[in-house]
């Protein structure tokens, strides 16, 4: 059984995203986008919160957030809509962080 | 595959705007969408009576527009959408409300339907917040 967790929030104005980290499955996926996308700023808490819960290649980060951000990552793969939709089926769920 | 898409946020929110997308990048994959149901802030969108600033994206309209081409089932919940003002001209009569905001091809309905949207789509994929 895995999720993909999808949250939009910026880490900087609330704890979804630690939260998030806490509970997520071994199998689950995470999906950053909107103002979440701020997670992945160079030298950020966020991004080392990332980097230590070591989510490898399951860590998503909507292109055109990132874009129109101005931010690049290594940490995250940078991914369009239909690869979203993609990856709502390569899991059982898709739990977005209202 | 069926997809089940749930929004709750109004138009003018990016991830109405990012639900749009979706929807459109997952009929364009040749999967179903089985139900569009409009919750909370997200029965704004399914209002005739916003106006979007002339340098913004009008994504009311552009939902408007892709539930009419493709003949998409879109409910809007009638609990969120009656203490919002989002009326069918049922609802305005009923409540004797002197406008009518909501026309073809939104639907009122109930939460039920999003129960049954998730039972039967292969995935609920819900849209809110920023």
């Amino acid at each position: 059984m895995s999720t993909l967790h999808v949250i939009s929030h910026s880490p900087f104005g609330d704890n979804r995203l630690s939260s998030c980290l806490r509970l997520l499955g071994s199998n689950d996926g995470l999906l950053l986008c909107g103002d979440a996308v701020y997670a992945l700023q160079p030298g950020s808490e966020p991004l080392k919160a990332l980097e230590h819960a070591n989510l490898g290649a399951r860590l998503f980060a909507l292109e055109e957030d990132l874009q129109a951000r101005g931010i690049s990552s290594d940490a995250a793969r940078a991914i369009d809509y239909p690869a979203f939709v993609q990856l709502s089926l390569d899991h059982d769920k898709v739990n977005s962080w209202l | 595959m069926k997809f089940a898409l749930a929004v709750f946020s109004p138009g003018h929110a990016p991830s109405s705007r990012r639900a749009l997308l979706f929807a459109q990048a997952a009929l364009a994959s040749g999967h179903e969408i089985v139900r569009l149901f409009f919750y909370q802030d997200g029965v704004h969108s399914a209002s005739a009576n916003v106006v979007a600033p002339q340098d913004e994206l009008d994504v009311p309209a552009q939902w408007r527009a892709f539930v009419t081409e493709h003949q998409l089932d879109a409910v809007v919940c009638i609990a969120a959408a009656l203490r919002r003002g989002v009326l069918n001209a049922e609802e305005a009569q009923r409540y004797q409300r002197p406008a009518v905001n909501l026309p073809a091809p939104w639907e009122l309905s109930g939460l039920g339907q999003l129960h049954e949207a998730a039972q039967t789509a292969d995935r609920l994929v819900c849209f809110g917040g920023d």
